[in-house]
């Protein structure tokens, strides 16, 4: 009897499966998807209120009780839960006295929407880069490489300041794009930039390894042009590469996300992200901690999630690099073996 | 002159006891707009520089009404008025010298004057008046005829166009201050002038902060030509940038930093008044407005309606509790302590009322760019605002700028969608006049460090200000102060909504009874003293 034969794609997904702690991880990243997406739904029908919505001077009725959201003092309401039908749930964001849960929802929807979009401009980017600059080598791997050089010569952080800081006040025109201060693609395409290069270059020496390949002499040879080998012959073999690094962009990049916000070059009021929330709740810790530290759990169980999965999906992808990583962490490498 | 209705804060200085020495480690939370006398026009700049760069005359190092007082500072004594009020005579006092040694002359004065005219300062528009000055603001060349100086014996005579009677508060204003000639025309605020009062900057990052040591030159000359004038306890003044205000607070009240220029946060401000009022921490009133302009020349706040519409939704309710008990809510020009003032509010908050006069109005552009500061509470308020607008149906994009860029971008013309913002302003000296020049008058509306922001031209309005300016107060220019305080409002070209209260915090080493806040320069540097 013939062994059963199975493609990589279903090898891999049994090895996934196998991966208690990346499904766990996946679950959770699930959750906190339907969470923020769920956003209007809370807003609409539980809060009665939008995210920017300010109750300053405003009064809720918590439990038959009468209470100032906002009090004359200054202090905003704290967690309500379901005392006023879910009404300030997780209470409000200080003295503007907006609903911290509906923020917190909202505020998700954006930092996951740019980890998200960020990632897959990134990966867009780095791809294409990889492919040409490792393909064609010479003059177009030196421009490419050298550009790539540039970007990875700053720190990201103080390079996504600079960036956030300049373009939020004249907002970004290149021809025919044209995006406000305060538009959230300003803080993607700096998050997307900055980390192309980190992504481009390990790309771009797969391809400089695969070019050297039979299969490409063979298809060089069978009379495919530059664009089918890179796109047709390459590619396909780069594909785990390019979705384990994507997964973990999300999570750089909603870092990163959070760390611009919270410094004030990365989303900007009164839109909510959990970064900003952090830097606006980090100003209230004394009196109101939670509003710092419900969206920097969100952030962290995120950011996790999102690692665990990706360290398992590369795991599952390529089973070798477990090894190979093993080894730079300190197991004796076996001889011979390729790192 | 009416009393200023100030309680004076703390004692009076008294230098008998105390440590004499030390350095002084203060925090402010960012840099200030300029560290250049003829340039800055904030608070901040000018609690930085009151006791480095010293003009003509000066004001007195006192808390409360005592400190608006004008008294001679490098000038011997007051002005000779003469001529009908057009002709100011000064003598500078001999044996002065700039930081660096260079002794300071007479033509000096000349020098500054020009030099704040070159650099198209904000301050510029109090000296138009002097005869030749409007011609030399747009020629930059020529010189200023109106202004005299004899180097040999100090004299310094002013002609101006017509009386102005704010102007012997004017020559107080370090924005003419005398610098040491060649100093260039540009910013100089991280390359610090040589100055003639107690203490030089030695060093200015934007980033970091900067540093005073005592000008060597005060002691062996300045002191005994000046002694008015104190000065100071410390030997060393160095000054932190610390972004966070909590960090601020927390390491004051450690002991790490021995002052914060900077308002504590909302959250802790109720903590730091009950626990250290009295011994570390205080409440100093201000005369200060706090508002919302609107571009009356730009849709869609060029129709009263609309603007009338902000007035009646802005509530100065809501933003006293955006400001956590230190603003009290207002709807005019004027604030309480200034001559002139009489409460009266046009647009008591109505919201229904302010949507009725949208509609009315139905104005064809809604799309609206709003502006503030990063500053917490700031922050907070133009975001009420924003939210504000957005009620009245306006589509909003809301910028916010770091705290020390944003006078100065929204002080630029240039800066594309200036439609409407936040933005405060406190007294330069006690005078309405002070509130209705550089605010609303169409002669204040300049391409750079514009301080006109609702850029309202009034001709009547323009002219009343004009012939209020020429006169001294009394209780009649007052009333006519009062009126024109109704009459802007009137015309809705901003929507004024709170009188600041500030704050002092010291460590516990600082001797917090001896710190001086002047109503003009805010904490008085040469008071500062370790117990």
């Amino acid at each position: 009897m013939q062994p059963e034969s199975h493609g990589p794609w279903y090898l891999a997904f049994r090895r996934l499966r196998r991966n208690r702690l990346a499904l766990v991880s996946l679950a959770v990243f699930g959750l906190i998807v339907v969470f923020v997406l769920a956003a209007p739904l809370w807003a609409d029908h539980v809060a009665h209120t939008g995210p920017n919505a300010t109750h300053t001077t405003e009064t809720i009725t918590v439990d038959g009780e009468q209470r100032d959201v906002v009090s004359v003092e200054g202090k905003p309401i704290g967690p309500v839960w379901f005392g006023a039908g879910g009404k300030f749930f997780l209470g409000a964001d200080g003295g503007l006295g907006r609903d911290e849960m509906v923020r917190l929802m909202y505020g998700g929807r954006t930092s996951l929407f740019i980890g998200l979009t960020s990632a897959l401009i990134t990966t867009l980017l780095a791809t294409v880069l990889g492919l040409l600059a490792g393909y064609f080598g010479g003059r177009t791997d030196t421009v490419i490489s050298r550009l790539l050089d540039v970007i990875w010569s700053f720190p990201v952080v103080l390079l996504g300041i600079a960036l956030g800081v300049a373009l939020a006040v004249g907002g970004l025109k290149i021809g025919p794009l044209e995006l406000a201060g305060n538009s959230i693609w300003i803080p993607i395409l700096i998050i997307a930039i900055v980390y192309t290069p980190y992504m481009a270059r390990p790309i771009r020496g797969e391809v400089l390894a695969l070019r050297e390949k039979e299969f490409v002499e063979a298809a060089i040879s069978q009379g495919a042009g530059a664009l089918r080998v890179m796109f047709g012959e390459l590619l396909p073999n780069l594909w785990s590469t390019v979705i384990v690094f994507f997964t973990l962009n999300i999570a750089n990049n909603m870092l990163l996300e959070a760390a611009l916000s919270f410094l004030g070059a990365g989303v900007q009021p009164p839109n909510s992200s959990w970064g900003k929330m952090v830097s606006t709740g980090v100003e209230v810790i004394y009196t109101s901690p939670l509003l710092a530290f419900a969206p920097g759990v969100l952030i962290l169980l995120t950011v996790l999630s999102i690692n665990i999965f990706g360290d398992g999906l590369r795991d599952a992808l390529d089973p070798k690099s477990k090894v190979r990583l093993e080894a730079r962490a300190g197991a004796p490498e076996p001889e011979g073996t390729a790192v | 002159m009416a009393a200023i209705g100030l309680a004076a804060c703390g004692s009076s200085s008294d230098s008998s006891s105390g440590k004499e020495g030390g350095t002084l480690t203060g925090t402010f939370a960012g840099f200030p707009d300029y560290l250049d006398p003829a340039l800055s026009y904030t608070q901040e700049g000018w609690t930085s520089m009151y006791n480095t760069y010293i003009p003509l005359l000066t004001y007195k190092h006192a808390d409360g009404a005592e400190g608006s007082q004008v008294i001679p500072g490098l000038a011997k004594e007051m002005p000779k008025i003469s001529d009908g009020e057009k002709t100011y005579t000064l003598f500078l006092r001999p044996g002065l010298k700039y930081s660096d040694g260079t002794p300071v002359k007479a033509s000096d004065f000349t020098y500054a004057v020009e030099r704040l005219f070159k650099s198209n300062s904000g301050g510029s528009p109090f000296y138009t008046g002097i005869v030749g000055a409007e011609k030399f603001a747009e020629t930059k060349q020529g010189g200023i005829p109106g202004i005299e100086t004899n180097d040999k014996t100090g004299e310094i005579v002013i002609h101006l166009t017509k009386p102005r009677g704010t102007f012997t508060n004017e020559l107080g204003l370090m924005f003419v201050a005398p610098v040491p000639p060649g100093t260039p025309s540009s910013d100089q605020s991280t390359t610090p002038i040589p100055g003639t009062g107690p203490y030089m900057i030695t060093t200015a990052s934007r980033s970091k902060g900067w540093s005073y040591a005592r000008n060597p030159y005060w002691e062996k000359d300045n002191s005994k030509a000046m002694p008015d004038l104190p000065s100071g306890h410390m030997d060393k003044i160095d000054i932190k940038i610390i972004r966070n205000a909590s960090t601020q607070v927390n390491e004051t009240e450690q002991g790490k930093f021995d002052w914060m220029q900077t308002q504590p946060p909302p959250d802790r401000y109720p903590e730091l008044k009950a626990k250290f009022e009295g011994t570390q921490f205080r409440v100093e009133n201000t005369i200060s407005t706090y508002y919302f302009w609107m571009n009356v020349n730009k849709p869609p706040f060029d129709d009263l309606k609309v603007r009338e519409a902000v007035n009646y939704a802005v509530d100065p309710k809501a933003l006293e509790r955006i400001y956590v008990g230190s603003l009290v809510g207002t709807q005019q020009i004027l604030p309480p302590g200034m001559p002139g003032y009489e409460k009266f509010e046009l647009f008591p908050h109505d919201l229904a009322k302010a949507k009725a006069l949208i509609k009315e109005a139905n104005p064809a552009d809604m799309n609206v760019t709003v502006w503030g500061d990063n500053e917490a509470e700031n922050e907070a308020a133009v975001v009420y605002y924003n939210d504000v607008l957005g009620q009245l149906g306006f589509k909003t994009k809301l910028k916010i700028i770091n705290a020390d860029n944003y006078f100065t971008l929204i002080g630029n013309q240039s800066t594309p969608e200036l439609d409407t913002g936040w933005t405060d302003w406190f007294q330069d000296y006690p005078h309405p006049n002070d509130f209705f020049q550089p605010l609303l008058s169409g002669e204040s509306i300049q391409p750079t460090n514009n301080t006109n922001l609702s850029e309202i031209d009034d001709p009547k309005l323009n002219q009343k200000i004009a012939e209020l300016g020429e006169v001294p107060l009394d209780p009649e220019v007052e009333a006519e102060y009062a009126e024109l305080d109704k009459k802007y409002m009137e015309q809705a070209p901003w929507a004024p909504y709170g009188n600041r209260t500030v704050s002092t915090f010291v460590s516990s080493a600082v001797d917090l009874d001896k710190v001086i806040f002047n109503l003009t320069f805010g904490q008085d540097l040469t008071s500062f003293q370790f117990k």
